[in-house]
């Protein structure tokens, strides 16, 4: 047979060359060396930071179990099976439940308050040309404002509000109103940024007044996306409150942080259940409102894609059920108000005037703690140890679920008879349950859970961090996955290649880069939420944190507080700079 | 060199209620060329689909290399399939991997699962893998990542893996539909020399010019019907209107 490629090679026509094909100018060129050397540098930056962080987990010859504790853990399991539901507690679980909608419903409302107004002054949009000075300074001073404020975890924002408002409902409100204010203000800002503004400019010319002519040229457009964004905050905000509850401001988080201290696992378990169950409700209840608007999945808006979307058109205009939702909102807005008993009366009094301002008053100047400089550089290492082997435990939980978490697509499916596919879609179940359950639980939660078991220390945080985030990534990705295109992998079965080399060959390397650029964009957020891990006591900035909030030393806070910004940024940067390095 | 590579008898396809293709009778035999004619919709697509196995007929039958295709063993239809090179509309290339990658993609079967396997990791740029190459003009992209590659470039990686996978049918689908015409024949020129000698080229063209220019016979679809199939230098213009005036 004849060999086709030197066939093709001798007669190769000269014209056909590359410099027909108008490129490649040399400079863009790759070569073998160069990609060895990227993949060197990936293993690099792989290896040495999880080595580092592991050296760091495990101290040397100290105890890591805390054998008093594992009966604890034996016990806890054992009433899995008799949680407590008796009619006096389910009132109690009920009622909490409430609240956490209701502090959530209300967050959700005054961060998209805050990110409305926001996101228009950070888009250029609002201005019929380019905005004068005194907007542009105020626009980068807000610019920065908005990463200071976003970059404190909520759980922070709550325990130092505490400290002004006391256990105020207010105080839930306001820690999740600021930090998703600020982001969302970031995500409408670009949202505006990506329209198509013919609209608004022809209304301008006409003479309209600035600010209908953005309410009625920019809202249309940008509507459906805002309000499956404004849900999807919610579904955020759901958890996010029931995380507070470990600094006492109420709802279900309250509760199950008064269980867990005081061991009734009974309840434990009812409190657990009421979390999966609401946040599972919230969550399918955004998630239809996401796919009925075609707008975005939960995956483009984590990954901050969305708001390139803004521009493309082609969306539906909204389905009953988004209309509905969009009704709904006004008057539950309403029912919260009043079932959170929130007043605004707390802000203004006079105990409240007194105790802000002494508390600006103590931040500045910041001071360093009782351990000196070195303290904080330890809690730093804790902080950064505990993201990196929180990030290995997630990967690994995705990498074992995740791929059982795909949806089944209709119509290919394995071959295989009524048997395999109810098999399959079983197991897609149970790894969907899986997830959920991992998420839903607040990692405040799994952090108590650990440190029964283990002391205190980076490994309790990582762990308690590691298996939350594992459920949030694990789903990302498995949505993802869903994307991935199975035509080359079809096209390599069709050449007779077997299917496992096949999905090996086609499948891997695609979703390997979604798992990676979704690793790299989880880290950010998980070196923030180690501060929830560290509140309960595990470890890092977030324990030093509450440690000195507890003893009221504001201006070590301070100190804290911009070691924590710092950390958040360059670690924001760093996952940037690789996500982008990954497509090159 | 009369060794029938494929033949059809009443063979068809239906999704549904709805038919693709119905009752095509059709016997290709080894160094043809053949163009399938026909508008959006004709079923050319679903003919390549029936002949690289992708699809099964639903009526009648299809045979590769003397064997029919339904209901064979998979090593048996693995070893057929191994024998049938395609360039889809979409190209279905791996996008996130180096080039390299997408041209050995062409032997993975035969390499072997172990071997296969191990390429991913390390893929070696052999003589064959460079020529193959070098044969498309994409000597210089050997390491670059696929998804840069712009539309044409991807294409001919396409046919670079097409080449080194060494098929005795090439199957081609709307190869150069979004290309200017010097790129089109350009490529259709590339598929004709991979299919030197005794390989067989079924292409599907909407240029009558390119077809009389690379192939040898020309067979027309409408509606999911044979409506001609002809030697090309008869490929008359009266013909061409019947296949593309509206019902
Ligand atoms: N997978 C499929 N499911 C349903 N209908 C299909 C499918 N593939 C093709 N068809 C239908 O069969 C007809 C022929 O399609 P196709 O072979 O793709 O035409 P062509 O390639 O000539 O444009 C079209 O009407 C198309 O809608
Ligand atoms: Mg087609």
């Amino acid at each position: 047979m004849t060999d086709l490629v030197e066939v093709a090679r001798h007669d190769r026509d000269p014209t056909a060359g590359p410099d027909r094909a108008g490129r490649p100018p040399s400079s863009c060129r790759v070569t073998g060396r160069q990609v060895a050397l990227r993949r060197g540098a990936g293993a690099l930056i792989v290896l040495l930071p999880l080595t580092w962080a592991l050296q760091r987990a495990l101290p040397q010859g100290g105890d890591i179990v805390n054998r008093g504790g594992v009966p604890l853990i034996g016990d806890l399991l054992g009433k899995a099976w008799s949680p407590r539901l008796d009619g006096e507690f389910l009132e109690v679980v009920v009622d909490a439940a409430v609240t956490t909608l209701a502090f959530a419903a209300l967050g959700t409302a005054g961060a998209l308050v805050i990110g409305l107004l926001g996101g228009l002054v950070l888009s250029d949009v609002a201005w019929a040309r380019r905005p004068p000075w005194p907007v542009r300074t105020v626009r980068t001073g807000l610019r920065g404002a908005l990463v200071a404020i976003r970059s404190i975890h909520e759980l922070v924002w709550a325990l130092l509000l505490v400290s002004v408002l006391g256990l105020d409902p207010l105080v839930a409100v306001l820690a999740i109103a600021l930090p998703f204010g600020a982001q969302t203000a970031q995500v409408f800002g670009d949202t505006f940024d990506a329209l198509p503004t013919r609209a608004l400019r022809a209304l301008r010319d006409a003479g309209a007044p600035a600010a209908p002519a953005v309410a009625f040229a920019l809202l249309p457009p940008a509507g459906p996306l805002m309000l499956s964004y404004a849900f999807y905050r919610f579904e955020c905000a759901v958890r996010s409150t029931v995380l507070l509850g470990a600094v006492g401001v109420g709802g279900l988080g309250q509760e199950l942080v008064v269980s867990l201290s005081s061991r009734n696992w009974d309840e434990v378990w009812t409190l657990v259940a009421a979390v999966i169950v609401l946040s599972a409700v919230v969550d399918a209840w955004s998630g239809r409102l996401r796919t009925d608007m075609a707008v975005a999945s939960c995956s483009e808006w984590s990954a901050g894609d969305a708001g390139g979307a803004a521009g493309t058109g082609g969306r539906r205009p909204g389905s009953r059920w988004a209309r509905w939702s969009a009704i709904a909102a006004a008057p539950g807005l309403v029912v919260a108000w009043f079932a959170s008993g929130v007043s605004l009366s707390g802000l203004t009094s006079e105990r409240t005037r007194m105790l802000a301002g002494r508390l600006l008053d103590d931040l500045v100047p910041p001071a360093l703690p009782r351990g000196g400089a070195g303290e904080v550089t330890a809690a730093v290492l804790d902080t950064l140890a505990m993201a990196v082997l929180a990030m290995a435990i997630a990967v690994l939980i995705t990498l074992v679920v995740s791929p059982w978490a795909v949806a089944v697509r209709r119509g290919t499916g394995p071959p295989g008879g009524l048997a395999m596919r109810s098999l399959r879609w079983i197991s897609w179940l149970v790894a969907r349950i899986v997830l959920l359950v991992l998420r839903s639980v607040p990692p405040t939660v799994w952090a108590v859970i650990a440190l029964l078991a283990l002391f205190p220390g980076v490994l309790p945080g990582a762990l308690a961090l590691g298996v939350y985030t594992g459920g949030v990534l694990g789903r990302l990705v498995a949505e993802s996955w869903e994307s991935v295109s199975p035509a080359p992998r079809e096209a390599l079965v069709r050449t007779g290649v077997p299917g496992a080399v096949a999905t090996v060959a086609a499948v891997v390397p695609a979703s390997a880069q979604q798992l990676v650029t979704f690793t790299l964009y989880r880290f950010e957020i998980c070196v923030r939420e180690t501060a929830v891990v560290g509140i309960v006591g595990a470890a890092g900035l977030g324990r030093l944190l509450a440690e000195n909030l507890n003893f009221f030393r504001f201006p070590v806070v301070m100190t804290l507080l911009i070691a924590s910004f710092a950390v958040s940024v360059a670690s924001e940067v760093a996952s940037r700079r690789l996500r982008r390095a990954i497509r090159a | 060199m009369n060794e029938h590579v494929v033949r059809l008898e009443g063979a068809g396809r239906s999704f549904g209620a709805s038919t693709a293709l119905t009752g095509v009778d059709l016997t290709i035999r080894a160094g043809e060329r053949v163009a399938v004619l026909g508008a959006s919709g004709a079923g050319k697509s679903t003919l390549l689909a029936l002949l690289n196995g992708s699809l099964q007929p639903s009526e009648g039958s299809v045979e590769l290399f003397g064997a029919a295709t339904a209901g064979l063993p998979a090593r048996t239809r693995r070893g057929l399939q191994r024998r049938v090179g395609t360039v889809s509309q979409g190209l279905d290339l791996i996008e996130q991997v180096r080039v390299l990658h997408n041209v050995n993609a062409g032997r993975l079967a035969e390499w072997g699962t172990p071997r296969a396997l191990a390429s991913l990791v390390w893929p070696h740029p052999d003589e064959r893998a460079l020529g193959a190459l070098e044969a498309v003009g994409l000597g210089w992209a050997v390491h670059e990542r696929t998804e840069r590659l712009s539309g044409g470039e991807r294409q001919r990686v396409a046919i670079a893996r097409l080449l080194i996978q060494r098929p005795d049918l090439v199957l081609a689908d709307e190869p150069v539909a979004s290309l200017d015409p010097t790129r089109a024949a350009e490529v259709l020129g590339l598929l004709g020399r991979a299919t030197d000698s005794r390989g067989t080229l079924v292409v599907t063209l909407h240029q009558p010019q390119l077809a009389r220019d690379h192939c040898t016979r020309a067979i027309g679809l409408r509606e999911g019907r044979l409506v001609f199939d002809t030697p090309i230098a008869d490929l008359a213009s009266h013909l061409l209107d019947e296949l593309y005036a509206r019902a």
